[in-house]
């Protein structure tokens, strides 16, 4: 029988498809370091976008991209994976039984992994569309699903993409290129897809445009003005208190310790790390009073909330950089790095955190000088 | 209605006496240390102990307010102990400096401690805010 060359998948489709990969692959290389939060933020949102579209595309696009024409039944799967052994094994124009499934599953995965990230988001940074909706606490969980459903999806798209492969050999048939042109080569009857190309065009220009608008800060950053795509929440500040505080060192925001370390600190202010604070009475008294009403426990941040949680009851720390979770963070960093001349200290925090006056240490708002 | 000029002619007295213990709190602190016996006060006697080097035992370093406060007074200084920047000290560039009686009072009193090992003399802190109010 003669083949034809045919349009299978549409423009919209193709680009879905591969702007998804795309966005899959940075939101995975970007979430170890919580600096490149921002951008895992960004490769998110575009993720959640366009299975957005994908949903709609599903009911309104062209024949094959349409959910109806690939949703089969399990019989129809197992018999699909069942001819694979044997010998006729039934070729089919759009997907394939099995692969549909694995499409559906897919998409929902996605739209659960991009749930529970906003949740995540929201909840641990207090940013995005749930910012101050969900407490610390909720969020935890959250944060583990987020992992879990990210790992199941990498399994799932070596399923997806061995089955494609297999797939190929069996039916030589390049299928991968066929999702980067459209074509398939087809015998018989097949439907009529057009490219879409308005479509293709209204979705290539808003995902420009929200490209530009959303790394716009990062294309503009400069070393004495780095991004900072994360505000964090607003503190209570005391200005006395970063006076008396602020001269030697940072004025370390009361949310870094727990109450009874403030409380210890101040009963030892005249042997401060063998300084002498020399407060009087008046001024002692409204900076215990702001320390105490300030402390961890008040888990205003996603540190002071850390800290609150790591800081054993039976322990009164007096220092910030002895604490477990500040040491954790912070492990990374070589011996030789905080000697640097910019640094010199591991109290001089704001060397490396550009928002450690505001005490919000956010996760992108660090470089470590050189 | 009384309250409000009560409060009006109170925040307006509060500037006045502000604006003038700003103006010469140097001085007012230096006549403060010659009730007390010192002067008068030399720019010169000021810098020389300002470069000293003093060693500390402790450490077996050699201090001087130069450790933090850095060669030049017309530029930000780094807090030896912990690398903090320190505003430049020199009025000439900064003109929030040595404006207040208490602050002067409490660094004095401390860097002395750190660098020298001991308080100062009236004399002495004289010497040093002579000098320095020149810069
Ligand atoms: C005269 C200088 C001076 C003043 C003023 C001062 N500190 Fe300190 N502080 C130090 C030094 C020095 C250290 C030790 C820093 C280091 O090891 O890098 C320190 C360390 C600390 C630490 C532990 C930091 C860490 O994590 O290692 C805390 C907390 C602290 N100070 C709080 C305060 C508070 C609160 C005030 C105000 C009431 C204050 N300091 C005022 C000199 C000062
Ligand atoms: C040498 C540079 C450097 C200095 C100095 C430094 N930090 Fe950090 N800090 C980092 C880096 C890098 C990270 C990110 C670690 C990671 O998650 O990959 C970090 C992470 C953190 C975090 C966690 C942020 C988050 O949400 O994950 C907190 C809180 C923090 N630092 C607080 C402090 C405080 C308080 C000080 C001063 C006492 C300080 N840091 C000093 C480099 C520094
Ligand atoms: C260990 C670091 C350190 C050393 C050494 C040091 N200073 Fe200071 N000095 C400071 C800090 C910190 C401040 C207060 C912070 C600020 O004013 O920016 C200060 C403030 C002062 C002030 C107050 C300035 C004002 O605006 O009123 C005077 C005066 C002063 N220092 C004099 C001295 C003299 C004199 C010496 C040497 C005997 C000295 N300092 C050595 C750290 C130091």
């Amino acid at each position: 029988m003669q083949l034809k060359k045919t349009m299978v998948w549409d423009l919209p489709t193709r680009l879905f498809h591969w702007v998804l990969v795309l966005a899959f692959a940075l939101a995975w290389a970007t979430y170890k370091d919580s600096r490149h939060l921002g951008l895992h933020t960004i490769a998110g949102y575009t993720f959640f976008g366009l299975l957005m579209f994908r949903l709609v595309w599903g009911v309104v696009g062209s024949h094959y991209a349409r959910f109806r024409e690939f949703s089969y039944a399990p019989k129809e799967v197992l018999a699909y994976l069942r001819s694979l052994l044997g010998s006729g094994i039934k070729h089919y124009i759009g997907h394939n039984p099995a692969g549909a499934w694995a499409i559906f599953v897919l998409i929902t995965f996605g739209l659960l992994l991009s749930v529970s990230g906003v949740i995540v988001l929201g909840g641990e940074e207090q940013q995005g569309l749930l910012a101050g909706k969900i407490s610390f606490d909720q969020s935890a969980l959250f944060r583990t699903l987020h992992e879990l459903i990210a790992w199941t999806m990498v399994g799932l798209v070596a399923v997806h993409v061995t089955g494609i492969i297999v797939e190929s050999l069996l039916h030589r048939e390049n299928l991968i290129g066929s999702m980067f042109r459209g074509t398939k080569w087809v015998s018989g009857e097949s439907a009529n897809v057009t490219s879409h190309r308005l479509v293709a065009s209204v979705l290539t220009v808003s995902f420009l445009t929200w490209s530009a608008v959303s790394l716009n800060g990062y294309i503009s950053a400069t070393e004495a003005q780095p991004y900072q795509p994360f505000k964090g929440p607003v503190l209570a500040m005391n200005e006395l208190w970063n006076e008396e505080c602020g001269a030697c060192h940072l004025a370390f925001h009361p949310n870094l310790l727990p109450a009874r370390s403030w409380q210890r600190l101040f009963e030892q202010q005249a042997d401060h790390f063998q300084e002498d604070l020399m407060l009087d009475e008046a001024t002692f008294n409204e900076l215990t009073n702001y320390a105490l009403m300030n402390s961890a426990e008040e888990k205003k941040t996603e540190a002071a909330w850390k800290i609150d949680r790591t800081v054993k009851k039976s322990e009164t720390p007096l220092q910030i950089t002895a604490l477990v979770y500040w040491k954790d963070k912070h492990s990374d960093i070589a011996d030789e790095t905080w000697q640097r001349e910019k640094i010199q200290s591991k109290t001089n925090c704001g060397a490396c955190h550009y928002d450690a006056e505001l005490s919000t240490f956010q996760d992108s708002a660090m470089r470590i000088p050189k | 209605m009384k309250k409000f000029f009560l409060m009006m002619t109170t925040v307006v007295c509060g500037l006045i006496i502000n604006l003038s213990a700003n103006a010469g709190s140097v001085e007012s602190l230096q006549s403060d240390y010659q009730v007390q016996g010192a002067g008068p006060f030399s720019a010169a006697a000021g810098e020389t102990m300002w470069q000293k080097e003093y060693l500390d035992e402790k450490s077996g370093k050699q201090r001087s307010c130069q450790t933090c406060h850095g060669k030049d007074l017309t530029r930000s200084g780094k807090h030896a102990r912990t690398g903090k920047v320190i505003e430049p000290l020199a009025r000439s560039v900064n003109s929030e400096r040595l404006t207040e009686v208490k602050f002067m009072k409490k660094w004095l009193k401390r860097n002395c401690k750190w660098t020298v090992g001991r308080e100062c003399s009236a004399q002495e802190k004289g010497d040093f805010l002579e000098y320095l109010k020149g810069q």
